[in-house]
């Protein structure tokens, strides 16, 4: 890997202090299995001169619960959300998203920050620059989105904005669905948005003296059905090739609430709210799931060579529905 | 800008001078002369690096070494007694589950790790624990059994 200078931050109010004062040529550490890929690859025509660890930065690994839901700290890791006594009975989707994540040892290194930070796996924003030199996508500041006409599998059946690579994050798509909130701290102080609002076509809303702090997760009501699905070629280490995360009440066969929201089909997680309209106040069966899954993917704009997601798609939230 | 630190691996200390862009697999094998653990990938996808740190099990190529001072860290190497392998070792030995033997110590770290948390798997949970660990020679199935004869009966 190419040098860069290490500083271990211990408090946040140091860490937003050096982001301002290295502007830009500087990144975070946190778990770094995201972050050592994309160094180690060179994938980004940039290269940090510091590398910020914020791991030891204490108060922000907890997990706490208050009257509302749960308060979970940035650097809370994977494996800790997974087996979360509080985040299994109080938002189990998170629990089954976090599970869901690459393998064991990435389980125990990662965090939640991290997870929904992470860059987009685009295989050609990906390339490394060892085999021949980076490739200078629209993505990074270049021409031409190679996906559109090239190996476009895996990217987005969603938005046909500047870049077609999906959000990667299994985490971020229970949030959605959750409708969390994230906190966000700066050298202007802390801010908290709708974690709907945290993607934008390309990364996030994160300024250059930006970190996340805390996400904030109200407590799902115990008669909803919480479920989060990951399809996938491998059972364990591959991304979502589609995913949902799905909170349904249904009482006496009717739906009460519906809040439904699809991965790895857009830059960022898809709530499926025609599919929600379509089935709230609705008796639950078979032909209600169908109008549902339909209305999830109406204005789905697949690419060359993944239309297969849209059929997925509609399956996923059939099921989520019916189960 | 190199820095001199201290890296508790196995229970004993080493003193290194490394560039903090060195990964704990790079320093365990090429400071400390420790090469059990391997690098397969490079990339935290195969496993053939894990190790354990703090009795969990990670992917030493994807740690930055700086970051691991004040850590317990524990290599295939620190599995053994002295001559005598451990339990977990000789099921390996006796079961087949070890072929070239690239992915072995990988697989004992991710399954010392799972044994530690709980003792007694069932077979399910032993797949789990090593979701993260490729084998290419074997074929996953003497691993496991390996491991379950060592886990005993399931609680």
């Amino acid at each position: 890997m190419k040098s860069f200078r290490y500083i271990s931050a211990n408090t946040v109010q140091e860490a937003v202090a050096l982001l301002k004062d290295y502007k830009g040529n500087v990144k975070l550490i946190a778990g770094g299995t995201d972050l050592l890929g994309v160094l180690k690859d060179r994938i980004l025509p940039g290269y940090p001169e510091v590398l910020i660890d914020i791991k030891t930065i204490s108060g922000l690994g907890d997990i706490e619960e208050d009257a509302e839901g749960l308060r979970i700290g940035a650097l809370v890791k994977l494996a800790d959300l997974a087996k979360s006594p509080l985040v299994r009975k109080r938002c189990n989707v998170l629990a089954e998203a976090a599970e869901a994540v690459a393998s064991p040892q990435i389980r125990n290194m990662g965090t939640i920050g991290g997870n929904i930070c992470q860059d987009v796996r685009c295989c050609y924003y990906r390339y490394p620059d060892q085999i021949g030199g980076r490739i200078l996508c629209l993505r990074k500041g270049g021409q031409k989105c190679f996906a559109v006409q090239g190996d476009n599998r895996y990217h987005a059946i969603f938005g046909r904005d500047a870049c077609l690579a999906v959000c990667p994050s299994d985490t971020a798509i229970a949030l959605s669905a959750l409708d969390a909130r994230i906190k966000i701290a700066s050298t202007n102080g802390d801010r908290v948005i709708p974690f709907n609002d945290f993607y934008r076509t390309r990364g996030n809303v994160l300024e250059a003296d930006d970190i996340v702090t805390e996400i904030q997760v109200d407590q799902v009501p115990d008669r909803a059905k919480q479920k989060f699905t990951k399809v996938r070629s491998r059972k364990s280490l591959d991304f979502a090739i589609a995913s949902i995360a799905s909170i349904v009440t249904v009482e006496d066969g009717i739906c009460k609430d519906a809040r439904v929201a699809l991965g790895a089909v857009a830059s960022r997680p898809i709530r499926a709210a025609k599919a929600e309209q379509a089935i709230k106040g609705e008796a639950i069966d078979i032909l209600t799931a169908g109008r549902a899954a339909e209305a999830a993917i109406i204005d789905a704009a697949p690419l060359s060579r993944n239309a297969y997601k849209v059929e997925v798609i509609k399956t996923l939230v059939k099921r989520a529905i019916l189960s | 800008m190199k820095q001199a630190i201290s890296l508790s691996v196995n229970g004993e200390l080493h003193e290194v001078d490394i560039h903090p862009h060195r990964t704990l697999l790079e320093v365990l094998r090429e400071e400390i002369g420790l090469t059990g653990a391997k690098e397969g990938c490079g990339r935290g996808a195969c496993g053939s690096c894990t190790v354990l740190v703090d009795g969990q099990a990670v992917m030493a190529c994807m740690t930055l070494a700086i970051a691991m001072v004040g850590k317990d860290i524990r290599t295939v190497e620190g599995l053994a007694e002295g001559q005598e392998l451990s339990p977990l070792q000789e099921a390996f030995v006796e079961h087949g589950a070890i072929q070239c033997g690239f992915c072995t110590p990988g697989m004992l770290m991710s399954s010392k790790a799972l044994l530690l948390e709980n003792p007694h798997p069932k077979k399910e949970e032993i797949k789990k624990a090593l979701s993260g660990n490729f084998c290419r020679c074997t074929g996953y199935a003497k691993i496991v059994e390996a491991i379950a004869a060592v886990a005993g009966d399931p609680k």
